[in-house]
């Protein structure tokens, strides 16, 4: 994970916006460039979404997932949400300056399948990446985990481990 | 259609076979790497290089300049360098070029500027004035030979996609002239198609794209067999894989890749994630103009079935050689694979050419084989993937020369 996480610090300004595949409905998810914006303006953390355009298990988290209530209340307020489909040609503009596309940022951050979760400290740091289907009560976690401030002075498996 | 093929290959057999290439050092097209420059190979079909006769063309995008241009150079027969960089994009930002080869030394591009298609007919010499072919559009692609060309790409209009198909009148000199143009299918969708991919042999004409229509991305094939006056019903390229549970749609495909080789036979390859959570397998077709596609092929070897593949390239000449390219990291840092048929009519091991791998990411190949089955190769190279980049060339000659 080290490297990839480390590589999405590059990561900023913004996207073309055009034929993006599907999120989760009801959650607003934004363009990379356009989220990284956002979350620094208001250090609030960020959920990074690599999803793929009807990818099994995002379709299957939208509809078993991210359809609890609750969830989408914790991170509608407390994330800034950002969505990057793995196969569009979308561009965006890296730190380093680069235009590049949507697809071309996350085989450089070697995303192996979808969909990957990345998580960002309100500071903008990468903090962990989950691949794979994710429950509500792991989801709950991974936000109880940032929204508390642990993350300052636990790993997520010591978090884990004392809850 | 396979066991016309075999017989190809089989008369192919002393350079098609098992043999590899002698490669000349590789030649850097761009400047040494300058911090905030980066040249990008993305464009449909990742047609990026071109060869006729023992002329050489390549295009790229690069912002040099201080945003993102389209460039070309052309390596002039008889000699061993290319002709100065020049600009074929004329716009605030130009994106994703393609080239194809025509007949005496000239070379057709076709590029995304100010979200618009242009065209342009180049020599190693002088290049024709930009031709606009579309707005609201990108994702163009070329194909064609002699003085046949054809061009395709997406556009939106009244918020549905389509994919078109421009028929080119190659003229004397640098005269390049729209002589047609059709949707694939007369109806829109809307969902996205992107990333088309072209190949032509004479009249007939192969259009290979990336399809959303059905929830996921698929990839889907029409043919014309009347200079691209018409199209036929689409048709599935890669073989569906589903039914793991109720969300399952099949496995992601993506970046297809098509030649002619050999006449009417056709290649397709692209990037396909049916063998779960490794990320992306590189597979492939082979079929004909008139007889479609055959069964699915996994391109890559053994020794990288647990890792992802990115970028795929093809290419084929009419002697019947064909190969594909791609990168990968199963090294650590990225580099170039190639791959072709084995005696046994199937992929061979891959092939890691030593001027396109080692220290740094060598990536985003582009390909073309000549009609000696000379391989030339196009592809980036940066110390690491957020350093800035330099494009390279390289002439891989054919073993048993």
């Amino acid at each position: 994970m080290i490297r990839p996480v480390t590589t999405l610090l590059v990561c900023l300004a913004l996207a073309a916006g055009i034929a993006r595949a599907a999120p989760p409905e009801a959650y607003a998810f934004l363009p990379l460039g356009e989220a990284w914006q956002s979350a620094q303006q208001q250090q609030k953390p960020m959920l990074l979404y690599f999803g793929r355009y009807g990818c099994t298990t995002c379709r299957k988290m939208h509809a078993e997932v991210f359809t609890d209530p609750d969830l989408r209340r914790r991170y509608s307020e407390d994330f800034v949400l950002a969505y990057v489909d793995t196969e569009s040609g979308n561009r965006i503009r890296l730190a380093n300056g680069e235009r590049t596309t949507e697809m071309q940022f996350a085989t450089r951050n070697r995303i192996l399948g979808t969909p990957t979760f990345v998580f960002f400290s309100p500071e903008q740091k990468p903090l962990f990446k989950k691949a794979g289907f994710q429950s509500i009560t792991q989801m709950n976690h991974y936000h109880g985990f940032i929204k508390g401030g642990h993350y300052r002075e636990q790993t997520l498996a010591d978090y884990s481990a004392s809850q | 259609m396979k066991p016309r093929l075999a017989a190809l290959l089989l008369l192919a057999l002393p350079f098609a076979v098992n043999a590899d290439w002698r490669f000349e050092p590789p030649v850097a097209l761009t400047p040494p790497p300058a911090t905030g420059v980066f040249q990008h190979l993305d464009g449909a079909g990742r047609r990026h290089i071109a060869v006729a006769g023992d002329t050489v063309a390549v295009t790229w995008e690069d912002n040099r300049d201080g945003s993102p241009q389209v460039y070309a150079r052309i390596r002039v027969t008889g000699t061993d360098d290319f002709t100065p960089t020049r600009q074929l994009s004329t716009g605030d930002e130009a994106y994703e070029p393609a080239i194809a080869a025509l007949d005496d030394g000239r070379f057709l591009v076709a590029w995304e500027q100010d979200a618009a298609v242009y065209l342009r007919l180049l020599d190693a010499d002088a290049m024709s004035p930009p031709l606009q072919l579309a707005t609201g559009a990108g994702h163009a692609t070329v194909a064609g030979g002699g003085n046949i060309a054809y061009t395709a790409w997406r556009e939106r209009s009244d918020g549905r996609w389509f994919l078109r198909v421009a028929r080119l009148a190659i003229e004397q000199g640098l005269s390049l002239r729209l002589e047609s143009s059709v949707t694939v299918e007369a109806d829109g969708l809307e969902a996205p198609l992107q990333f088309p991919a072209l190949a032509a042999a004479g009249d007939a004409l192969a259009i290979a794209w990336e399809d959303r229509r059905a929830g996921h991305t698929r990839l889907l094939t029409s043919f014309s067999a009347n200079s691209g006056a018409s199209f036929g019903q689409p048709v599935h390229l890669n073989e569906f894989f589903s039914n793991r549970n109720e969300y399952d749609k099949g496995s992601g495909v993506t970046r297809v890749a098509l030649a002619g080789f050999a006449g009417d036979e056709l290649l397709a390859a692209w990037m396909d994630k049916r063998r779960g959570g490794v990320g992306y397998g590189i597979y492939a077709a082979l079929g004909a103009h008139g007889d479609g596609f055959g069964p699915n092929e996994r391109v890559h070897g053994a020794e990288g079935d647990r890792e992802p593949h990115y970028n795929p390239a093809v290419a084929g000449n009419e002697e019947g050689d064909f190969v594909v390219a791609w990168d990968d990291f199963r090294r650590g840092d990225s580099d170039l694979w190639l791959s072709r048929y084995d005696e046994d009519d199937s992929w061979g091991e891959d092939i890691t050419p030593p001027i396109a791998s080692g220290p740094g990411e060598q990536s985003h190949p582009s390909v073309a084989l000549d009609e000696r089955g000379d391989l030339h190769l196009l592809w980036i190279e940066r110390a690491d993937p957020n350093a800035p980049s330099r494009l390279f060339y390289g002439h891989g000659r054919r073993a048993s020369d």
